[in-house]
């Protein structure tokens, strides 16, 4: 049996999302079309209306709806220390963590879409704001996998000529771990993060 | 290692089983397509949480059923640990050990070595195989390597798309390559040292095996030339980073990694003759036989204890003098193993405990 053309399209485009397999599709499809005709309405209108409105951030690449953002337009930051992120969510994370400085976001997942690599990523909003002499300290916090490590090493090398300070995040034991019970890979890699106290 | 207790659910046409091996040797005979690999293949999946078969992960479910488990109780040394593995049609497949949710590289997880009629090919077939053998090995005695190794094949991937998008001659690459070249040098040396620790074990094994007329010897054959004496992470890294330069242009024309430990192989002389070319049928029975004890012997001398040994039909394949040797090692050797086997084995040494499968069912046979 074939399903209608509109529902079909539904379920292929949920299908689309992250994490949605065709099951989940399939059922989620079901769901909007038997919940409250004001309840998919309203999905559809927050879908356009984030879309339409919710813009990288013109200075950081955070996603705002007002630009600059919230976060760019706080004088009570302390604008010598940028961190660098892959993604808002990322920023999210961090804003938690009581940090006051500034951010660059990179919106990785966003703009290498498609065919695009690591190179095609634009610098050129980062240099400036490294050059005009206001940052003192880049935190790169990025993810501890393969794209986060080339990533790294690939903005120290852009940022190398300025006369700026690089760190990274330490990795390293958790918060109320126990070293007798902590993997071999995060010891090693603790370890080599070490600091004099 | 020693599986006390295994109870599966739903897992294939093994539809509730629940079996108490015994230390030693543990034959499972019975026709074809009753259950016998079934069996094998569930303790290799609680250890590794994959199967050694090919196909679809959910195949291991009964077709009946939307879920299957498998749970197992072992020793390790001295300790009692439980594992459960839960595959399901619908969500992720849970990994647990001692109630608590583990990753597959968990250090209290199970271990075997497994021994098919593939290892056969060991020996004669692609360097893919021999560095398969080493990699597993490996992976099961260090989390280390099995990270390493992982991180590996991540650049190798990332340096081979690079090199198919013409970003041979860019900064990205360049800083993918000195990763990679880390990476490459860490997994090669783990090799070399391990193949080192087998030609150890492996030699005496092999002179039993042969009666001591033939000689083995197993070599670490990098796929570049190291022109130095000794061997090392610096020279290894130093080499990689050299040679990797000298073969960019040939790189970027053929849009592929030429360098690396990928390309690596494990070679294995019978005197002084390279088996891969020259090694008879039964030349090449003995040294999978060989290589496969050496396994567990190497395991043992580096972990401290010995892993669960799984032979899957191998008899079949081997001489009627070379069964009995063989039988006779697992009979009363110090680690625990599975055999299964389709014929009738001959003279079936004491303290062996014999089951038959039929149709999903296991039974003991007194
Ligand atoms: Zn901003």
């Amino acid at each position: 049996m074939r399903l209608t053309r509109s529902l079909e399209n539904l379920i292929e485009q949920l299908q689309k999302l992250p994490t949605i397999g065709p099951k989940t599709a399939q059922r989620l499809a079901l769901h909007l079309l038997k919940a409250p005709e004001a309840q998919a309405k309203a999905l559809a209108e927050a879908i356009v209306a984030a879309r339409d409105t919710v813009r990288p951030c013109s200075q950081c690449g955070y996603l705002t709806e007002t630009d600059p953002c919230i976060i760019c337009r706080d004088p009570s930051r302390d604008k010598a220390l940028l961190c660098i992120a892959e993604e808002t969510s990322d920023v999210m994370a961090i804003e938690r963590s009581g940090y006051r400085g500034h951010y660059y976001v990179i919106n990785k997942e966003f703009k290498l879409m498609g065919d695009r690599s690591l190179e095609d990523l634009d610098f050129t909003p980062l240099l400036s704001k490294v050059s005009s002499g206001e940052v003192r300290e880049l935190i790169l916090a990025l993810n501890p996998d393969i794209d986060g490590e080339v990533l790294s090493r690939y903005i120290a090398s852009l940022t190398a000529p300025y006369p700026v300070r690089i760190t990274r995040l330490a990795h390293g034991l958790p918060v109320g771990g126990d070293i007798e019970y902590t993997d071999e890979i995060t010891l090693r890699k603790a370890i080599e993060g070490r600091k004099e106290i | 290692m020693r599986l006390n207790e295994i109870r599966l659910n739903q897992f294939r046409n093994l539809i509730q089983v629940k079996l108490r091996p015994q230390p030693g040797l543990n034959i499972f005979g019975g026709a074809n397509a009753q259950g016998k690999t079934n069996l094998l293949e569930a303790v290799f999946v609680l250890a590794t949480t994959t199967s050694f078969r090919s196909g679809k992960e959910a195949n291991l479910i009964n077709h009946q059923a939307s879920r299957c488990t498998i749970e197992g109780i072992y020793n390790k040394q001295d300790r009692s640990i439980e594992a459960r593995l839960s595959i399901d049609r619908e969500k992720a497949k849970l990994f647990e050990i001692n109630s608590k949710k583990a990753y597959r590289s968990h250090d209290d997880r199970l271990r075997v070595v497994l021994f098919t009629p593939d290892d056969l090919y060991l020996i004669k077939g692609s360097p893919v195989r021999r560095r398969q053998y080493l990699d597993f090995a490996l992976s099961q005695i260090s989390r280390p390597y099995a990270y390493e190794l992982n991180n590996y094949l991540g650049l190798l991937k990332r340096r081979n798309d690079m090199l198919r998008k013409d970003q041979g001659k860019s900064r990205v690459f360049d800083i993918t390559n000195e990763l990679f070249v880390k990476s490459a040098a860490e997994v090669a040396l783990s090799r070399i040292r391990y193949v080192h620790r087998l030609q150890e074990t492996a030699i005496p094994i092999y002179e039993r095996l042969t009666g001591g007329t033939e000689r083995l010897q197993l070599r670490y054959a990098l796929s570049f030339a190291v022109d130095s004496d000794t061997i090392n992470l610096d020279i290894l890294r130093e080499h990689l980073l050299r040679i990797g330069h000298e073969k960019r242009t040939q790189e970027i024309l053929r849009r592929n990694s030429l360098i690396g430990p990928h390309l690596d192989d494990l070679n294995i002389y019978v005197d002084d003759k390279l088996a891969r070319l020259f090694a008879s049928q039964g030349q090449q029975r003995n040294l999978a036989v060989g290589l496969k004890l050496a396994e567990i012997y190497c395991f043992a001398a580096i972990s401290g204890y010995y892993p669960v040994f799984l032979l899957d039909e191998v008899l079949a394949e081997l001489d009627q003098q070379r069964k009995i040797l063989l039988l006779q090692e697992l009979a009363r050797a110090k680690y625990q193993s599975f055999l299964s086997s389709v014929e009738t084995i001959p003279s079936l040494p004491p303290d062996v405990a014999w089951y038959t499968v039929q149709n999903g069912t296991i039974t003991r046979k007194e």
